[in-house]
């Protein structure tokens, strides 16, 4: 048979097979030279029959007998129909675009592979692999694969597209017609297949029903199928709808969701269920575990904010040896209350305007927190000046309890004032003729109006009625008013000099018989006058002294001076001197005599270097340790009923005697009432708290107590100013009033998430937060 | 700065610290959510006061100037109240107004966390970044050589045996003689290194063993957890999920009477015993759960009363030989289930890893040999400890399991590495490069925390507060405020995540190799390195 049309080619030649090369070249040539049926007998050739495109659009028919090799049909043209008369070897129809494949026997591994187009029909079994990678072009009918028998392993991997029809007659695999693990990696294509198998990707492939244009496809194919294959005969069997079964690819979307169980599912159904409701734990604990975000109110928070209103002391009324509360004052002076202000004093001491307003160097104006930032201290002295119309409160009935007080010092007359303002009745003895010791014998008149320490100590006469002055006592007095009153306050202050032990020393003035005299307008001084002792006693000689008429003012000391503040230069205004150091050997007639043998001249030398107390009318029942009456933080003796205060105990400033005696008579009044007297254990606030940024660090001056007032951050006290409700961002802040006429600030714990913000924003420092309790 | 202007060798600027708050005066809208959620109070509500000074044009007039007041967020310098990075403020801030940065200066923080003479310590890990993990490549692909197999689509089998894998012959000789031979696990080779129940918060915790139970229940891949040093709950004991756990006992036994009582009632045996001799992220140290961590939950699974501090001590009291320690405490814990459940040793990755291991191999008891490497990660050491003790994990895993070859028992006695697998991500990447060097598993605890549960930590020093109870994602908390920001099955889901995508990686990495009916392990032919003095140390290529 070898016309035009019609010619066979041998794959053998001479009794040698050919190259697949050469007998490529022959049926292409064949082709060329117008053959349209070709009958090639292979010995295992490759790709025998693919690639027929010199024929145009015209039918070309090859068939193959004896041993076909791989790839039959590989890139097939639409125009070629390949006829394997035997079995055929792998990869039948791999990468077929169009041709019409058809085996009369079974064909081995990869059948199909990367098929586009065009139909493979296999009259037997196929190997492993078949109809893997194929695809759908949109541009074309989809490829199609047709098995009479079963499919080995790994059928449809990568499957894009086609149809594959398994129809399971006479199975290699009877059991299993789709071979081990098909269709894994599908992604296109339908598989129709026929008889049992042993499962399929279920991620990529699903079981659908076969509809009606489904079923009639198949068996129209069908027939066209078992036509070829010359197996007409079964088509009734194969046409048994209820035998068919269809995959078809998932699609992406459904393969999205995975078909597996919902970790809430799982926790009820096998967490819970295994462990018991609460899971782990829950036999062990009650507790809520559930979620919670991570911006919470409530119980959740893990801190609090706490208004710790009066909580620390402010550091001027912490630092204020009388213990006066600066801050509240002017809160009061804020709100408009100044009487009130002014009348608060005197709860604290008898001397706001002498002492606060005049002697005090101002503890509390150092302590002040505006001066961390070297901002001026609110102005305390106006204050205590505007004091001096304050207003007695009533004072209240006698108790009977009576306690007598040795001095009317500062000390003694502040543990007087205090112990009448509790009720009980206080006598004061004093060795000289006027009440208030050195604020009214030695402070010289230049640092205090002579009208303020007069109308103070008037007022403390209006209070305590009982005053004995140029009671001269000794201790055998003492021992009787031991006996007498409840209790006996020592106040008698350091008056006795302490002189040095040099020759001459009788030529020597006291300072404080100078500064008495001086007051008294009986002092008279030289040209030239030499101190000894630099401190502020010293300063306030040398300033009198410049004011009778010294022209010539040294001060010597044997260390650095410690005078300070206004004394201090007050004595330099008045053109006073400072050396140091200097050790005195000898006072002459001629002035004083240094260690070294200097000789300073002087007219008149005056002796400034302290007091010391006097202590021999004391029994022996009060100790004493270097001149000084030791005592507890009350200001008790060693012997319980009687206290000493004041610079017998230690020498100190004006308002640590007034502090002094306040503590006392608290103490005095607690033990009265029978209680254990208690000390304040507040603590000073942080004043890290406070904000001073709320104030102008440029100022510099007052102008009056409502000026002061405002500048004042109110450390410790809430000044009611409302920032903390206004910057909370969640509105969790109200000012509320009880009614006992005070007010509060209030968290509502439900709004509030612990931002602190109103911790951060306080000017006087009252928010804290704080953590909040353990849940657990 | 302190109020009253003074400064002590301590004060330090924001300059100073490590991590400083960058804040938007524009955006910040004040609501207090950033001070509100910041776990270490660092940043606060300040009060700022502003000075506006004009002067005229050409000085005609007295220049004017004003003051306004206004309020931001400050950062707060004192080193108790430092910055520690984590961002929460960032997370909660709806006006993206604010963030830590990094300093670009020399940290001087670091010289002021000691004040009490008591030194720094923290939780995380080593605080030097990247591992050399990272750097060895897999580099024995599949050319044509081998069939190259498709990690998706093909069948693996990656579970890996725990337990002592006698020769032939020794079992034989085993089961004839005395009717037993050693329990042996097949066990998903990636494991969750043991993480305490008091180290982690109760959420974390049921969290992370409601994955691993999901992922033996659901997904068939037997996953296995270890409890840390911390006892187990009584439920999770007499439960069937026990099988997914590895017991630890260390130095302190917290929690054992507890085991102990349960045996009786056990359904299931658990997977393994882990004997906890060394950590790799604390050498030589114990554990060091503290008073405020240990609340009545922690205390009722311990077996302790709540409020006390908990340390472990470095050492097991009475173990005074390297025999006593293998001999003794592997025989105690394998009768307690009468020799059906497989016990090992793990230790810190040391230079005398070798003198253990060989011990081990003499033992046919010995079920396996955990190592931990430097870069473990711990809830609260000394930073000294994790930053300077330790060894690294590659070259010792590598000499046990040569030294394991030369005498021929390579197949026998399975190595388990730990200690900064997936340091910087490359969970599979690192676990498949310590497989070919030479580990039958790997155990991984900082990874978790980071993947399923949301670790903040870093080791740029980020976050690691873990000591201090203060975990902002919840994770080392024991406070029910903290650790209910955490939801048990959100964590579970992720460890689910975590896992699937390992194994996919996993197979990734293996398919090229042409590995796919077990586990590469030992196949260090696959190994490449750019450095070839650690190709030298490793016995792997050397790469360019």
């Amino acid at each position: 048979m070898s016309d035009n049309l019609h010619r066979t080619i041998s794959g053998r030649e001479n009794g040698t097979r050919i190259e697949s090369r050469v007998l490529e070249e022959r049926i292409q040539r064949a082709v060329a030279d117008g053959c349209r049926r070709l009958e090639v007998e292979a010995f295992g050739q490759h790709g025998i029959g693919g690639r027929l495109w010199r024929a145009g659009d015209d039918p070309v028919h090859v068939r193959i007998t004896g041993h076909a090799g791989q790839r039959v049909g590989a890139m097939g043209y639409a125009n070629t129909t390949i006829e394997v008369l035997g079995p055929s070897s792998d990869d039948v129809g791999w990468l077929n675009a169009g041709a019409r494949i058809v085996v009369h026997g079974n064909a081995s591994n990869g059948v199909g592979n990367a098929m586009a187009q065009g139909k493979i029909y296999v009259a037997g079994n196929i190997g492993a692999r078949g109809m893997t990678m194929t695809k759908q072009n949109p541009r074309f009918a989809p490829p199609e694969l047709w098995v009479l028998g079963s499919v080995g392993d790994y059928f449809g991997e990568f499957m894009a597209g086609g149809v594959a029809v398994v129809c399971g007659v006479e199975a290699q695999d009877p059991e299993n017609v789709l071979g081990y693990r098909p269709l894994v990696g599908m992604v296109g294509g339908r598989v129709f297949f026929r008889g049992p198998i042993k499962g399929f990707s279920q991620a990529d492939a699903r079981l659908v029903p076969i509809e009606d244009a489904d079923f009639a496809w198949l068996v129209e194919n069908l027939e066209a199928f078992l036509t070829a294959i010359n197996r007409p005969d079964l088509l009734q069997d194969l046409s048994r709808r209820d035998q068919w079964q269809l995959l078809r690819a998932r699609t992406a979307q459904e393969k999205r969701g995975r078909q597996l169980m919902s970790m809430a599912d799982f926790k009820v159904r096998s967490w819970e269920a295994e462990l018991g409701r609460g899971g782990l734990i829950g036999d062990l604990t009650n507790l809520d575990r559930s979620p919670i975000g991570l911006i919470v109110s409530g119980d959740l928070r893990r801190y609090v904010p706490v208004w710790e209103n009066r909580k620390y002391l402010a550091p001027c009324e912490a630092t204020c040896p009388t213990g006066i509360p600066v801050q509240q004052r002017w809160q009061l002076v804020r709100d408009g209350r100044v009487d009130e202000a002014v009348d608060l004093a005197l709860a604290y001491t008898p001397f706001p305007a002498t002492v606060c307003g005049y002697l005090c160097p101002g503890p509390c104006m150092q302590a002040c927190t505006r001066q961390q930032s070297i901002m001026a201290p609110v102005d305390v002295r106006q204050l205590g000046r505007a004091s001096l119309a304050a207003g007695l409160p009533d004072l209240p009935e006698p108790s009977g309890r009576k306690v007598a007080v040795i001095g009317g010092g500062p000390a003694g007359l502040s543990v007087a004032w205090q112990l009448r303002m509790r009720g009980h009745e206080a006598t004061v003895y004093d060795l000289s003729g006027t009440l208030g010791g050195k604020i009214a014998s030695v402070i010289p008149s230049s640092r205090i109006p002579e009208e303020v320490v007069s109308a103070e100590l008037q007022r403390v006469r209006e209070v305590i009625p009982h005053i004995h002055l140029q009671q001269k006592l000794r201790r055998a007095d003492l021992a009787q008013l031991r006996e007498d009153y409840d209790f006996v306050v020592i106040a008698t202050g350091a008056s006795k000099p302490r002189m040095l032990d040099v020759p001459g020393r009788e030529r020597l003035i006291t300072a404080s018989d100078f500064l008495a005299d001086a007051k008294a307008g009986r002092a008279r001084v030289g040209e030239r006058v030499v101190i000894i002792g630099a401190g502020n006693v010293g300063c306030d000689v040398a300033t009198e002294a410049a004011r009778l008429g010294a022209r010539s003012l040294l001060l010597i000391d044997v260390q650095e001076p410690a005078s300070f503040g206004a004394e201090r230069r007050a004595a330099e205004a008045a053109g006073a001197r400072f050396r140091w150091p200097c050790f005195t050997r000898e006072i002459t007639e001629e002035g004083v005599v240094l260690a070294d043998g200097e000789r300073i001249p002087a007219d008149t030398v005056v002796i400034s270097i302290g007091d010391v107390p006097d202590l021999d009318f004391l029994p022996e029942t009060v100790a004493a340790e270097r001149g000084f009456v030791t005592v507890n933080e009350f200001g008790q003796t060693s012997d319980p009923k009687i206290f000493a205060i004041g610079d017998i105990v230690r020498p100190g400033l004006l308002t640590d005697a007034i502090g002094a005696g306040r503590r006392a008579a608290e103490a005095i009044a607690d033990m009265l009432d029978g209680k254990r007297p208690s000390a304040n254990l507040q603590q000073v606030i942080d004043t890290r708290r406070v904000k001073l940024e709320y104030f102008d660090p440029r100022l510099t001056d007052f102008e009056d107590l409502d000026h002061c007032g405002s500048q004042c951050s109110s450390c410790g006290s809430c000044r009611d100013c409302g920032v903390c409700a206004t910057i909370c961002p969640q509105a969790a802040i109200e000012r509320i009033e009880p009614d006992d006429g005070e007010f509060e600030y209030v968290v509502d714990a439900d709004k509030c998430i612990a931002c602190g913000f109103c911790a951060g924003a306080c000017p006087c420092g009252i928010w804290n937060l704080v953590e909040n309790d353990p849940l657990v | 700065m302190p109020a009253d202007g003074k400064i002590t060798p301590s004060t330090l600027s924001v300059k100073d610290l490590p991590w400083q708050i960058f804040w938007d005066k524009d955006k910040c809208t004040l609501c207090g959510k950033c001070t509100a959620v910041c776990p270490v109070s660092a940043i606060e509500l300040g009060v700022f006061r502003k000075r506006i000074v004009e002067p005229a044009l050409g000085i005609a007039e007295k220049p004017r100037h004003d003051y306004r007041i206004y309020y931001g967020i400050r950062q707060r310098t004192d080193p108790a109240y430092r910055c520690v990075g984590c961002a929460m403020c960032t997370m909660v801030c709806p006006n993206d107004a604010i963030m830590p940065q990094r300093s670009d200066e020399a940290n001087k923080l670091v010289f002021h966390m000691d004040r009490g003479g008591q030194p720094r310590r923290r939780g995380g890990r080593r605080n030097v970044g990247g591992t050399i993990l990272d750097r060895i490549k897999f580099i024995r692909i599949s050319m044509l050589t081998d069939p190259a197999l498709d990690a998706g689509r093909h069948e693996f089998e990656l579970r890996t045996l725990l337990g002592r894998v006698l020769p032939p012959e020794d079992n034989l000789a085993f089961l004839s003689s005395n009717g037993w031979i050693p329990p042996v696990r097949e066990i998903y080779p990636l494991v969750i290194g043991g993480m305490s129940f008091g180290a982690l918060s109760p959420n974390m915790w049921e969290g992370l063993q409601m994955g691993v139970a999901y992922l033996n229940d659901e997904l068939g891949m037997p996953v296995r957890i270890c409890t840390g040093e911390g006892g187990c709950p009584p439920r999770l004991l007499r439960s069937r999920f026990l099988k997914n756990v590895i017991l630890q006992i260390a130095s302190g036994y917290f929690g054992w009477d507890e085991i102990i009582h349960a045996i009786p009632e056990m359904k299931e045996d658990p997977c393994a015993i882990e004997i906890k001799y060394g950590q790799g992220a604390k050498p030589g140290d114990g554990g060091l759960l503290m008073w405020y961590k240990v609340n009545e939950l922690i205390a009722a699974i311990r077996g302790v009363p709540p409020g006390v501090s908990l340390p472990s001590p470095p050492t097991h009291q009475t173990k005074y030989s390297i025999e006593e320690s293998v001999a003794k405490m592997i025989q105690s814990m394998y009768m307690a289930w009468d020799f059906r459940v497989p016990v090992f040793p793990k230790i810190s990755a040391t230079s005398t890893t070798l003198a253990v291991l060989n011990n081990l191999v003499r033992n046919p008891y010995a079920a396996g040999l955990a190592i931990d490497g430097e870069d473990g990660g711990t809830g609260a050491a000394y930073n000294v400890s994790m930053d300077h003790m330790g060894h690294p994990i590659a070259s010792s895993l590598r000499d046990a399991y040569l030294n394991l070859v030369t005498v021929g028992r390579q197949n026998e006695i399975p190595l388990i590495a730990g200690g900064g697998v997936g340091k910087s991500g490359n969970l599979a990447a690192n676990a498949a490069a310590l497989i070919m060097l030479g580990a039958s598993a790997v155990q991984t605890g900082k990874y978790i925390m980071q993947a399923a549960a949301g670790c903040l930590g870093s080791e740029s020093d980020r976050c690691n507060i873990c000591n201090i109870g203060q975990c902002p994602k919840g994770i080392t908390s024991q406070d029910p405020r903290l650790y209910r920001r955490l939801d048990v099955e959100d964590v579970a889901q992720r460890v689910v995540d975590v896992f699937l995508t390992f194994d996919t990686e996993l197979k990734k990495i293996i398919a090229p190799l042409g590995r796919s009916t077990s586990l590469p392990i030992g196949m260090a032919d696959a190994l490449g390195i750019d450095d070839s003095n650690a190709a030298r140390r490793l016995k792997i290529k050397y790469v360019v």
